[in-house]
């Protein structure tokens, strides 16, 4: 059915890549798990959202007279009742926080949050929904990007200037003389569609404010310290009165750190009513109203020799911002340095422009931003391999980083298994062979992070943090902020505790996902918490375990050039491991000594002197095996191969689910999942007209695991997960190309473009004939 | 009228690539920085139309657009000289 | 409009609620029975998150009503084990990661299980069309596939509870 093979295997571990199930199975395949869409609390309210139908208008006037005589509404709040603090999480940049998410004098964008309700039951609230009375002002709207720039579009923020948003320019090298150096130059335009992150759990959020002035939120999010900050922030309260509770989370994808319509109308509807109050988005609502990956503009101008050596590359994006800024800033500046990857340039410069428009706001989504540039940047390699008559895979590799490669200014790559990537997926296709007519293969690279160097928010905490405490019995309690979404980082952590300290998984008790119990963390974004959170448990279980074997060593008697260690609960002499304790026995003993208090360790993580972006880079190469039909354009993956390197792997099981899941997100991405807009009305914000991959259209995903090792990682361990939502765009638009020689410009590419790419090669064809 | 030789870049006295009026238009665009920007613009042209056109559309028409305008240049300043 | 009683028999155990006749099933097992390990992730009977199984069959329960389940036999994924040990569809599960944020898991599981009833020896194939109705978003379906597969092929038969 599938493939995993791990390339050079690195075995000396104890539970580290051995086969665990996740710590949270077993609530998750019991129906236990309660999520924050679970969660019900004694006098609980129902909350609703009155959403804007306009895309752009001022709100005149409000009046919820009606809605508050109706039977069971116990509030009603518009923007008025809030402080109008205009937030963003982008906190050290003022001019970027620029959103209200209940808007005091204008809507943005339809869907945009105008009013919210709580009564005694859902139903009362969506009643009053009906009665609130909003009177508006419509504004001219500008929904396309390019249109926004132009001089005279409705201004959307004050202060914009053309509705420019964000811009980032990127340059290292020697962009001119790379490109004096050239042969060959290609210059290609393309665009990038949006993408829906479709959190199975719907965004929503439990408040519950109390008289003695403290905040309880139960949010599905990726960060509860951001969110935490975040609410401080528009609350005007203290981070400290403020618990922000993310129980088991139904999905993220880069869609859940910022604050949302639910967290934040949940919280003012309880203030002003003191009970709590949940609202759960429909989907329909977690469509139009959260956010979505960005779309994209960008021209992209390449310079290689006849002999297939790049040489340096220009871009100019023009990105979708939507109504506000969020993560999107990020995004920007992301898909601009991932442009130039998994390759060595002479030179290569960036220049990106966020702008404005009336529509959703685009933010981060898994990828963040990188699966829009790859999309790009495959494509036009492939082309170019083409044009000059070079292997596509040869040339790719003699141009890819290496380890010690240095992006200056940037980065310097301590560890890259991409070039055995390259002989896996050649390997794969070979053992092919010749392949059926009406099927081709395409294949892509790239390269992504390992958690970003990024403090935009600016946090005066370590970017992650660990707490170990062992308890007189041998268990371990492990507290971390980093939130698990379903990636498996609880399991992660508890590998790595456990590994550390020479214990068993099932010893460790992981606590997450909780601000009042959990030390702060920048939580689940940017592929960072393994490396991160990873690094700052491994330094706390060392720490405990240090403090252990201070006392094995004080009653031992050894000689002190002798090293002790702990394996599977067995404390003992690296040169004599016959000759021990049992770990449990230890800590009693160690516990005597102490006072009686506990072993606790503690453990933190900040990058220093690793560039700006990230602390490690993790590498692939992504094949895929298309068959479509000519007829109707329709695409149909057959067959997929993933050559990854993450460093060390820490969990097989949670990384092959990694990878199949990136893989399925982004292929959609590729080929389904298509977001039209029409005068900023979202056409298909439903499961029956937004098309995703389902079991039928996941082809079989073989893997092989390139085992490197990352010095900064924990473990050798890096990225894993995030990559490769980036790949696989591309590699289906080669596989088109290499079947009909069709170059296709635009994604998610939908079976009409298909037809009419062959129709007009066709028609070309005849006339040059002629 | 035909130049001399090469046209070098009228802010920063840069040859572009071939010397040619539309490398040098490339080498502006590419620079993009506040004096490359002031020249353009004190030509009458915006910046970001050009980007925008260049960004989004098949055929360098900016590139062409300010190419031309370069070549002019170069060719009065050349006239001056002599 | 009047409440009214409705007797419904889920995982084996009979419970009397009062409830609007326009409940739907999954209301009535998360609202009013609060067995809340089913969800609900859309409301056009499109993702599968509310499967439950009603004498035998695979059933969407935001596609019906609670009175329309009345006299039948209800299984939830809170149904699934017996005395705390799993069943083996639960195992393959945990054994080969079949489920990430989880959210989707307790509606796969019980379309699983009806598939399995229903097919004995099934094509990876088959096994793919019997999960068509349930939306994943984490796990890019394989892992499901290949839990399901190890059941059908008698991985777990000594596990039968």
């Amino acid at each position: 059915m599938n493939k995993y093979t791990v390339i050079n295997p690195h075995e000396p571990f104890k539970v580290i890549n051995t086969h665990i199930h996740n710590v949270d199975g077993w609530a998750k395949v019991t129906g236990r798990a309660a999520y924050t869409f679970d969660i019900k609390l004694p006098g609980m309210l129902y909350g609703k959202i009155l959403r804007s139908p306009h895309p752009h208008a001022n709100i005149r006037g409000i009046d919820a007279s009606k809605a508050l005589a109706l039977d069971g509404v116990k509030a009603v709040v518009t923007g008025k009742d809030t402080l109008g603090i205009k937030q963003g999480i982008w906190r050290r940049y003022k001019d970027l926080c620029d959103e209200q998410i209940l808007p005091v004098d204008k809507v943005r964008y339809i869907g945009e949050p105008v009013a919210a309700v709580a009564a005694t039951t859902e139903e009362i609230a969506e009643k009053a929904l009906d009665l609130i009375e909003v009177d508006y002002e419509v504004l001219p709207a500008v929904f396309e990007p390019l249109d926004a720039i132009k001089k005279g579009a409705p201004e959307i923020h004050e202060g914009f200037e053309r509705n420019i948003n964000v811009t980032r320019h990127i340059e290292w090298g020697e962009v001119e003389e790379g490109f004096e150096e050239a042969e060959y130059i290609r210059e290609d335009w393309f665009r990038c569609g949006g993408q829906a992150h479709m959190c199975m759990e719907t965004r929503c959020a439990v408040s519950s404010y109390t008289p003695d002035k403290k905040l309880t939120i139960y949010h599905s999010n990726q960060s509860p310290y951001y969110m935490q900050g975040l609410m401080a922030g528009v609350l005007d309260m203290r981070e400290g009165d403020i618990r922000v509770v993310a129980p088991y989370v139904g999905g993220g994808f880069g869609g859940k750190f910022e604050l949302d319509g639910a967290i934040f109308c949940t919280a003012i509807l309880s203030m002003k009513c003191y009970k709590p109050v949940k609202i759960v988005y429909t989907r329909e609502e977690d469509f139009i109203a959260s956010k979505r990956r960005t779309p994209m503009f960008y021209y992209t101008r390449t310079g290689v020799k006849k002999d297939g050596t790049f040489c340096a590359r220009e871009a100019k994006v023009f990105t979708n911002g939507g109504a506000y800024t969020g993560m999107g800033a990020t995004a920007l500046y992301l898909t601009g340095f991932f442009h130039s990857f998994p390759y060595r340039w002479k030179g290569y410069r960036y220049d990106g422009y966020r702008v404005y428009t009336n529509t959703l706001p685009s933010t981060s989504m898994r990828g963040f931003g990188a699966p829009q540039a790859m999309w790009c940047s495959e494509q036009q390699i492939e082309w170019i391999a083409a044009d000059l008559g070079l292997d596509p895979i040869e040339m790719r590799r003699k141009n890819s980083h290496q380890e010690g490669t240095i992006l200056p200014g940037q980065a310097t790559i301590a560890s890259c298994g991409i070039d055995q990537c390259y002989d896996e997926i050649t390997k794969w296709i070979k053992g092919k062979g010749k392949l059926p007519a009406n099927r081709s293969i395409g294949i892509s690279a790239c390269g992504f992070m390992s958690g970003g160097i990024f403090n935009w928010f600016d946090s005066p905490y370590s970017f992650s943090s660990a707490v170990v405490t062992i308890n007189q019995d041998g268990t371990v309690e492990l507290h971390i902020g980093a939130q698990e979404i379903g990636q498996g980082s609880n399991t992660t952590m508890a590998i790595i505790c456990a590994e550390t300290l020479g214990v068993k998984v099932e010893d460790i008790k992981v606590h997450s996902g909780d601000t009042d119990h959990c030390p702060p963390d920048l939580g689940a974004w940017g592929s960072r918490q393994t490396l991160m959170t990873g690094n700052a448990t491994k330094m706390a279980s060392e720490n405990a375990k240090k403090q252990l074997l201070e006392f094995a060593y004080a009653q031992s008697g050894l000689n002190i050039v002798y090293d002790l260690d702990i394996k599977d609960r067995w404390v003992h002499a690296i040169a004599r491991p016959e000759r021990g304790e049992d770990f449990v026995k230890l800590v009693r003993k160690a516990l005597r000594g102490k006072d009686g208090q506990k072993i606790v360790g503690r453990g933190y993580y900040t990058p220093h002197r690793k560039g700006m972006i990230s602390p490690a880079y993790s590498y692939m190469l992504q094949g895929v095996e298309v068959e479509v039909d000519e007829e109707t354009g329709k695409i149909t993956l057959m067959d997929s191969m993933t050559a990854h390197d993450c460093g060390q792997p820490i969990n097989h099981l949670g990384l092959i689910g990694q990878l199949e899941g990136a893989f399925s997100m982004a292929a959609g991405y590729g080929y389904l999942e298509y977001m039209p807009y029409e005068d900023g009305k979202l056409m298909n914000p439903n499961l029956v007209d937004y098309k995703m991959i389902r079991a039928p259209e996941m082809p079989p995903a073989n893997i092989a695991e390139i085992d490197t090792y990352e010095p900064e990682g924990p473990y050798g361990a890096k990225e894993a997960g995030e990559g490769l939502t980036n790949p696989t765009a591309a590699a289906i638009g080669n596989a088109l190309f290499h079947r009909f020689g069709v170059q296709m410009k635009e994604c998610p590419v939908r079976p009409e473009m298909v037809v009419n790419a062959l129709k007009e090669k066709k028609e070309k064809e005849a006339a040059e004939k002629k | 009228m035909s130049l001399s030789g090469p046209i070098i870049c009228p802010v920063c006295g840069k040859k572009a690539k071939t010397g040619s009026a539309i490398d040098c238009a490339r080498h502006m665009f590419g620079t993009g920085d506040q004096p490359h920007r002031k020249w353009v613009e004190a030509q009458g042209l915006s910046f970001i139309d050009l980007l925008i056109e260049q960004a989004t559309t098949p055929g360098n028409r900016s590139y062409v657009l300010l190419g031309e305008i370069i070549q002019k240049d170069a060719e009065k300043r050349e006239a001056e000289k002599k | 409009m009047e409440k009214q009683l409705l007797r419904l028999n889920v995982n084996d155990q009979n419970y009397e609620i009062y409830i609007n006749p326009k409940t739907l099933l999954v209301e009535a097992i998360r609202d009013h029975i609060e067995l809340t390990g089913t969800k609900r992730g859309c409301d056009t009977v499109s993702c599968g998150a509310c499967t439950v199984v009603v004498d035998d069959m695979a059933v969407k329960a935001c596609s019906v009503l609670a009175v329309q389940a009345e006299g039948t036999k209800i299984l939830t994924s809170e149904g699934l084990e017996v005395n705390g040990k799993l069943a083996p569809i639960q195992k393959a599960f945990l054994d080969e990661g079949a489920f990430q944020c989880g959210f989707c898991t307790s509606g796969m599981l019980m379309s699983s299980v009806a598939f399995l009833n229903e097919t004995k020896k099934p094509t990876e194939k088959e096994i793919r069309d019997g999960i068509e109705g349930n939306i994943c978003r984490c796990t890019g379906y394989n892992s499901i596939v290949r839990a399901i597969d190890s059941v059908a092929k008698g991985k777990y038969t000594e596990d039968k509870v």
